[in-house]
């Protein structure tokens, strides 16, 4: 038997309600709604998401700006056909050390239009790597999972190293030594 | 409350945290042995989350008695031997396969659901309040591992195969979490917790049909434990003798000790 | 690769040019992404490097995991669960970032159970006692916090991103381990010999973790060189030791090395030489556990087939 790891989903969050998705990670997954839930347990172990967002990793369309560089006439050349547009969410890492956030939306025929219409339309943004992926392929938790879904880490207070007293007990021993130590 | 109400509402809050602590055990074998990375960190969830809330019960008991919380809870888990503890046969059974385990879960959590609605209701204020809190983290739980059964019910030959003989292997424990006891009589007429009968027949009306529709066949009157053989809460399987022993193994090096 | 490439672009210029290019970012500080051009070697630097680093934190997960069932109280028992589930976490993070150099999770589930892929040998000495919970926290995931704040600063923008993420965690993990070794250390006689025996054995094998002597690990050079690393493993070892001895010694413990000493002129601790032998005797597949540790994981892997087939198997029938 060969064995599968499963498809593996993009994990976008959201850490407050006026911040935008951004990029956490991949969780593999057989399908959307497991991607959405495992997503919770491997990126909200601690408290800071009120919305998560799922999309196969597979349907991101990616340039950096690097590519785009090289090839200055690869964008001029993408036009509209004039086929059925739909909505395509845009993400775009801004600084070298920065994630990838939420930039916007914009409406397109393929993935490669919807870049172009995200550069067009959101010129202000200087990204360093830009993805576009189909708003209709992602799964979103509602808000009436947050309760459920995002809430409980708060309680889990013994993850937080806050809750450890380990530094103040060392250097409260190693003053002692100090002064001990002193002729 | 008068003190055999009293006692009553303290067996009644241990048989809980018991269950709890001892499926969270369970679940918390698997952490590292999962059959994929991302549900060894799901899992591991659940079996946290399992243990919270034994916790919540022990420390609630200990509220109940007027004792100090954490000293209690701690001595309760590491320092009661088998047959005191007060847990159903079903939770302390061996984790068994992926298919064993998430359906244990899966028809705890239903259990769990469908008491905790009803203790939300209780007379006893600080116990509706925990069962308030308790049950926004079972809604989720719920979601995991019915997604679980389901395709799990509906994936291949094999994994129904194993469902189906992990089904027929629990159904016939299940009922235990059910039978009710005199003291539990004396807290349903106060008020306090729900008829055992009323939480056998709703959460039959959950399990049955999400099962059928798992392709799965719940095993049906003779198969489950009959209403003659009542299994107390003190009575258990070898099973939990080799948990208690592992799990008090550190703590009864130096029972004085902290640790 | 995120995805699917459509269209690739025809990149025109030479080897030459593209590799100054490159090296001439990575001296700016700019961060490389997946679908910039790399060196070939600089991709497979990273994949070796990533994933055995995803397969330590796996295979860690074993060692401490194997006292999950008997911590000596609740909350120690809720803190360490959600220990070593935050190494599978971590796993999970190094594994993407691996993913995105074209590297799949199977193929490097396979390289690890089939033994070509290594993992970091610490994880292949036992855990004996409660007190191993502590030193493992304390010294392991100290040293392992010195390499990955280096790494969360590494040139390649996914590795340096699931570094970040880690970073975070791994304090806690550091101040768990403190937390017990403090408790055991100012407990019981009987809880400060247990302790004592605990830091006796991992202290070395701690030591070893960050390598060999930058003059005999092959990789070091070119790993600098290309901003993946930015110490050396004998400058991180040294740090470690600085911060580490003072603090365990405060704490009445003893090192295990009677060269360990301050040395007033460097203002750096002074320490013996460790055994290299026993360490690459580790490495080629010797150590006390490796054997052990590599069963288990193919045991939970073949285990999990029916499983993992089965939901996939959903999937299908359920999107047709
Ligand atoms: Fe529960
Ligand atoms: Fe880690
Ligand atoms: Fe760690």
């Amino acid at each position: 038997m060969t064995d599968t790891q499963w498809p593996r989903y993009m994990v976008l969050h959201q850490e407050q309600d006026n911040k935008p998705h951004q990029h956490a990670g991949t969780v593999h997954a057989p399908d959307a709604e497991m991607a959405l839930l495992n997503a919770r347990d491997v990126f909200v172990r601690r408290p800071d998401c009120v919305s998560l967002w799922v999309v196969r990793a597979d349907l991101i369309f990616t340039r950096t700006q690097e590519e785009l560089a090289l090839h200055p006439d690869w964008l001029g050349n993408i036009q509209a056909a004039g086929v059925p547009t739909e909505i395509y969410y845009v993400f775009a890492k801004r600084t070298q050390k920065g994630q990838f956030s939420h930039v916007g939306e914009v409406e397109a025929e393929n993935p490669a239009h919807a870049l172009k219409m995200a550069l067009q339309q959101y010129p202000a943004v200087d990204g360093l790597v830009w993805w576009v992926f189909p708003a209709k392929a992602v799964l979103k938790s509602t808000p009436d999972d947050i309760e459920a879904m995002f809430a409980p880490a708060a309680v889990k207070d013994f993850r937080d190293q806050a809750n450890f007293h380990a530094l103040s007990v060392l250097r409260k021993l190693m003053r002692k030594q100090e002064t001990s130590n002193e002729p | 409350m008068n003190p055999e109400l009293k006692q009553a509402l303290v067996d009644y809050l241990l048989a809980m945290a018991d269950d709890e602590l001892i499926l969270g055990h369970r679940n918390s074998e698997w952490c590292g042995h999962a059959p994929i990375l991302e549900e060894d960190i799901a899992f591991a969830n659940i079996a946290l989350d399992e243990i919270g809330h034994a916790i919540v019960w022990y420390e609630l008991a200990a509220d109940v008695l007027g004792e100090e919380r954490d000293t209690y809870a701690n001595r309760m888990v590491y320092f009661r031997d088998a047959p005191d503890y007060r847990n159903a046969q079903m939770v302390e059974l061996p984790k068994g396969d992926w298919a064993f385990t998430m359906l244990r879960q899966y028809l705890f959590d239903q259990f769990e659901m469908v008491r905790l609605e009803k203790l939300t209701q209780s007379s006893y204020t600080p116990l509706a309040e925990a069962a308030a809190k308790i049950c926004t983290e079972e809604i989720y739980h719920l979601r995991h591992t019915q997604a679980w059964v389901r395709r799990l019910g509906l994936g291949t030959e094999e994994s129904n195969r194993r469902m189906q003989t992990a089904l027929n292997e629990l159904m016939r424990y299940y009922e235990q979490l059910f039978s009710p006891s005199l003291a539990d009589t004396l807290l349903f007429e106060a008020n306090i917790v729900p008829f055992q009968t009323e939480l056998m027949v709703h959460t039959l009306e959950l399990i049955v049909p999400f099962l059928v529709e798992a392709n799965l066949i719940p095993p049906r009157g003779s198969n489950f434990v009959g209403p003659n053989d009542v299994i107390y809460r003190h009575e258990h399987t070898e099973h939990l003798n080799d948990l208690l022993s592992n799990l008090q193994q550190v703590a009864r090096l130096d029972p004085m000790a902290k640790w | 690769m995120y995805g699917a490439t459509v269209d690739p672009i025809e990149d025109i210029r030479s080897d030459e040019e593209k590799l100054a290019e490159f090296e001439a970012r990575i001296a700016r500080g700019e961060k490389i992404e997946p679908g910039d051009w790399m060196p070939e070697e600089y991709r497979r630097q990273l994949i070796r490097m990533i994933s055995q680093h995803a397969h330590s934190e796996v295979v860690g997960m074993l060692p401490e995991g194997a006292f999950i069932t008997r911590a000596p109280n609740l909350r120690r028992k809720l803190i360490l669960i959600a220990k070593v589930q935050d190494e599978g976490g971590h796993g999970q993070y190094l594994y993407h970032a691996a993913e995105t150099l074209g590297a799949t999770r199977e193929e490097m589930l396979e390289a690890l159970l089939s033994g070509k892929a290594k993992y970091s040998s610490i994880f292949n000495y036992p855990t004996l006692s409660w007190a191993d919970m502590g030193a493992i926290g304390w010294l392991v995931d100290g040293a392992a916090i010195l390499n990955q704040t280096m790494l969360a600063k590494c040139s390649y923008g996914p590795y340096a991103r699931a570094m970040v993420r880690i970073c975070a965690e791994e304090n806690f993990h550091r101040r768990q381990g403190q937390d017990i070794v403090i408790t055991l250390a100012l407990g019981t006689p009987e809880q400060k010999a247990m302790m004592q025996d605990s830091i006796n054995r991992w202290w070395w094998p701690t030591l070893m973790m960050f390598g060999p002597h930058d003059t005999d690990s092959p990789n070091s050079a070119v790993l600098i060189r290309w901003g993946i690393k930015t110490k050396t493993n004998d400058e991180l070892r040294q740090s470690f030791v600085d911060q580490t001895a003072p603090e365990l010694m405060a704490l009445g413990l003893t090192i295990p090395d009677p060269n360990l000493y301050y040395d007033e002129t460097s203002g750096h601790w002074h320490f013996g030489e460790i055994d290299w032998d026993e360490f690459w005797n580790v490495v080629k597949g010797n150590g006390p556990c490796n054997a052990e540790r590599m069963a288990t994981r193919r045991q939970a892997h073949e285990d999990g087939l029916w499983v993992r087939e089965a939901m996939a198997a959903y999937a299908e029938k359920d999107q047709s």
